[in-house]
């Protein structure tokens, strides 16, 4: 992929310069570059700014002291509209597997704590909740898309990686959680 | 979905996003799929029903009354399904497309058949605008709505609608696909829509540019409209969202307004008869239009442009800003609201034709939806949420209020005795509003 | 010169935005104010449909945002 994309970026460049030698000519085309310019700086600064908010260090989670156990860890968050499907399912989840070596973790992203304490307060999960407002976490795991959750077996390694939950998903993701619970 | 570990995406240098987003920006960013992000609207698997009830109300014109509902099934898994149903009725004064005159004018309804009946007769005082009093028309209107994801990041949506009125008939259709890029930071759009629509005009469809008091009509007619719409929607910041969209339409058919006509004047400036206005039969449209929305932790602003041209020679220019304030930890809020517009009038657009040009077979039409005009809107909306019914989305009231005004632009040269008359006089009306959402 | 250009303005955004904007934008945790339902885009709105009704039976423009609303037989 990053080949194709410094072609990409050397066949702009050569584009940008041949434009160049040819804007004295084209009166409208020469009026519209710095505004399009800065126009173009202007989202940069936020874009940049944006894709570097929350990379920071942070705790871990400590997946060593889970060895042994299969580990469901998702991404949450209350602005999240199917997290409202998917904790009820990781409840129902905890409360059938626990015994069988089941963990739940679910990460909070919410910038502001109350956002997400109102959430709890309408799900009253019994299942493990972290919170990783900085993103620090959910940058460490790449969540691509929320919600997100890594299925990780009894040896630590991540199997399955989900991202959205819908409402069929729920018969799907438990019968992954079972195959692993299976394996010794 | 997916089975297997994520691949790891290799991050780029500092030069290659520079000048990746340079190239962007030059191009210019735009989008038409409303963003659907995992957040707003009703939770999954649930039904939201959305009304409203306007009244509409213009200084001496029309009034209408109008009840909305729209029904909203969301499946939990990104298929929407949505119903709308809006019913409205007008009564009151409509402009008929005549100039004031120092005279009487006499004029028929359009049911009626010549200047003799008593009963379908209206007149106009000297120096009055020229309305038909009795105008009164209701409509229905039904429109289903199909959002249907085709993959994580495709979305595909289906639409129909359908109008219907005692003298016209509307059915459209329209397809459009949606796709996601950039972890869904930036949405690519295309959309195709197509409408057919019959009218069946009271009293029969007039002969375009026929002398008024012969009164000669014919059968019902049709027209076909046809439209794309290219468009980008991009994430620009955490705060920041911004919409660009193209678009073209194109109408062919019977373009004309049946009930309006034009009135001839001499050079001293009497009325010295009428005749029905003439369109075109076809009409190209493209209009480019920007969306921005910001948010902050209490409030959020949205401001969109939209210039808009027609081969009828009309550019137009739109531009509103809103503005939303929360109050009362984000139950309630109030949300101020600007509009300006402005239109250019088209070419074959006369407020009168001159009875030396009489029998010119030349468009024309005076109906002031053609003319060149500036409009300013002012609106003032509330809303509060209703207390938690089960569906977690939770419920809203709310009220708006808007006023609207049309200045007319550009000076007419009004030849002898209509001299100090206001022969364009614009038009101002109030919007109320009600609604809830369940 | 000009058709060409315009080959490039047509064909060329679907491309550079899929690759070129990739720094543009948020990351998926950081979607929480886009949530909010006053950050959606008009298109769903109902008052947005009662304006554009409005609008469209008043003035010479209509649509740009979703596509040309018709139903009045004005225009």
């Amino acid at each position: 992929m990053s080949h194709g994309g410094s072609t990409k970026q050397f066949f702009q460049a050569n584009r940008l310069s041949r434009s160049r030698a040819r804007g004295a000519s084209h009166g409208r085309e020469s009026r519209l570059r710095p505004v399009l310019l800065s126009i173009c700086l202007v989202w940069m600064a936020f874009g940049q700014s944006n894709a570097q908010a929350g990379v920071q260090a942070g705790a871990p989670i400590d997946l060593e002291a889970l060895r042994g156990r299969v580990v469901y860890l998702d991404f949450w968050a209350s602005w999240c509209v199917p997290c409202r499907l998917s904790f009820p399912w990781m409840q129902s989840m905890q409360d059938a597997h626990a015994a069988d070596g089941l963990t739940v973790i679910a990460v909070n992203v919410d910038r502001e704590r109350a956002a997400a304490d109102r959430f709890l307060q309408q799900f009253h999960p019994q299942f493990d909740v972290r919170f990783d407002p900085e993103g620090s976490l959910a940058e460490r795991y790449k969540v691509q898309g929320m919600p997100a959750s890594m299925v990780i077996d009894r040896h630590g390694v991540v199997r399955f990686t989900h991202i959205g939950f819908r409402p069929i998903d729920g018969a799907i993701y438990e019968r992954q959680l079972r195959e692993l619970l299976a394996e010794k | 979905m997916q089975l297997k570990p994520r691949v790891r995406r290799p991050a780029g240098p500092d030069m290659r996003r520079r000048l990746m987003a340079a190239s962007c920006a030059l191009l210019g960013a735009s989008s038409a799929r409303s963003q659907a992000v995992a957040g707003s609207g009703p939770a999954p698997n649930t039904w939201s029903i959305d009304t409203a009830l306007a009244y509409y109300h213009e200084d001496g014109r029309i009034q209408a009354i109008e009840p909305v509902v729209n029904v909203l099934k969301d499946f939990g898994d990104g298929e929407t399904v949505g119903l709308n149903l809006t019913f409205d009725a007008l009564s009151g004064s409509s402009p008929n497309g005549a100039l004031p005159s120092r005279s009487v004018q006499t004029f028929a309804s359009p049911s009626g058949k010549n200047l003799t009946d008593p009963s379908k007769l209206y007149t106009t005082a000297p120096g009055q605008l020229p309305v038909d009093p009795h105008y009164h028309d209701q409509r229905l209107a039904g429109a289903l709505n199909w959002q249907l994801p085709l993959t994580r990041v495709t979305q595909a949506t289906l639409g129909g609608k359908m109008s219907y009125e005692h003298d016209f008939f509307s059915v459209s259709g329209n397809v459009s696909i949606a796709e996601d890029f950039n972890e869904k930071n930036t949405t690519l759009s295309l959309g195709v829509n197509d409408e057919y629509d019959t009218l069946h005009p009271i009293g029969g469809t007039p002969v375009a540019g026929s002398d008024y008091t012969l009164f000669e009509k014919t059968a019902g007619k049709t027209k076909n409209g046809a439209g794309v719409l290219l468009g980008v929607t991009q994430v620009m910041s955490r705060r920041w969202l911004s919409e660009f969209n193209l678009s073209a339409d194109r109408f062919t058919g019977y373009l004309n307004d049946p009930y309006k006509i034009i009135s001839i004047i001499d050079a001293a400036g009497n009325t010295t008869g009428y005749e029905y206005e003439r369109r075109p039969d076809e009409r190209t449209r493209k209009s480019a239009y920007l969306e921005n929305r910001v948010g902050w932790d209490r409030a959020s602003a949205g401001l969109s442009l939209r210039y808009m041209t027609d081969d009828w020679q009309i550019h137009s220019e739109t531009a509103q800003l809103h503005l939303r304030w929360w109050i009362d930890s984000q139950d309630k809020y109030f949300e101020p609201s600007l509009r300006w517009y402005r239109q250019t009038a088209a070419d074959f657009y006369s407020p009168w034709i001159s009875a030396a040009n009489q029998n010119s077979t030349a468009y024309a039409s005076s109906d002031s939806r053609l003319g060149a005009f500036h409009a300013l809107t002012f609106g003032l909306k509330y809303g509060e949420k209703l207390a938690d019914q089960g569906n977690s989305a939770g419920g809203e009231f709310s009220a708006r209020i808007e006023y609207y005004q049309q200045v007319t632009d550009g000076h007419f040269d009004a030849p002898g005795s209509l001299q100090g008359l206001d022969l364009v006089p614009g038009l101002k009306a109030i919007l109320l509003q009600i609604g809830w959402r369940f | 010169m000009k058709a060409n250009r315009m080959i490039w303005i047509l064909l060329l955004p679907a491309a550079v935005l899929a690759s070129g904007c990739s720094s543009i934008g948020v990351k998926p945790w950081q979607h929480d104010l886009l949530a909010r339902e006053d950050m959606r885009l008009t298109n769903d709105s109902l008052d947005t449909a009662i304006d554009d009704h409005l609008y469209f039976s008043k003035e010479a423009s209509s649509g740009g945002r979703s596509f040309a609303g018709g139903g009045c037989g004005c225009n």
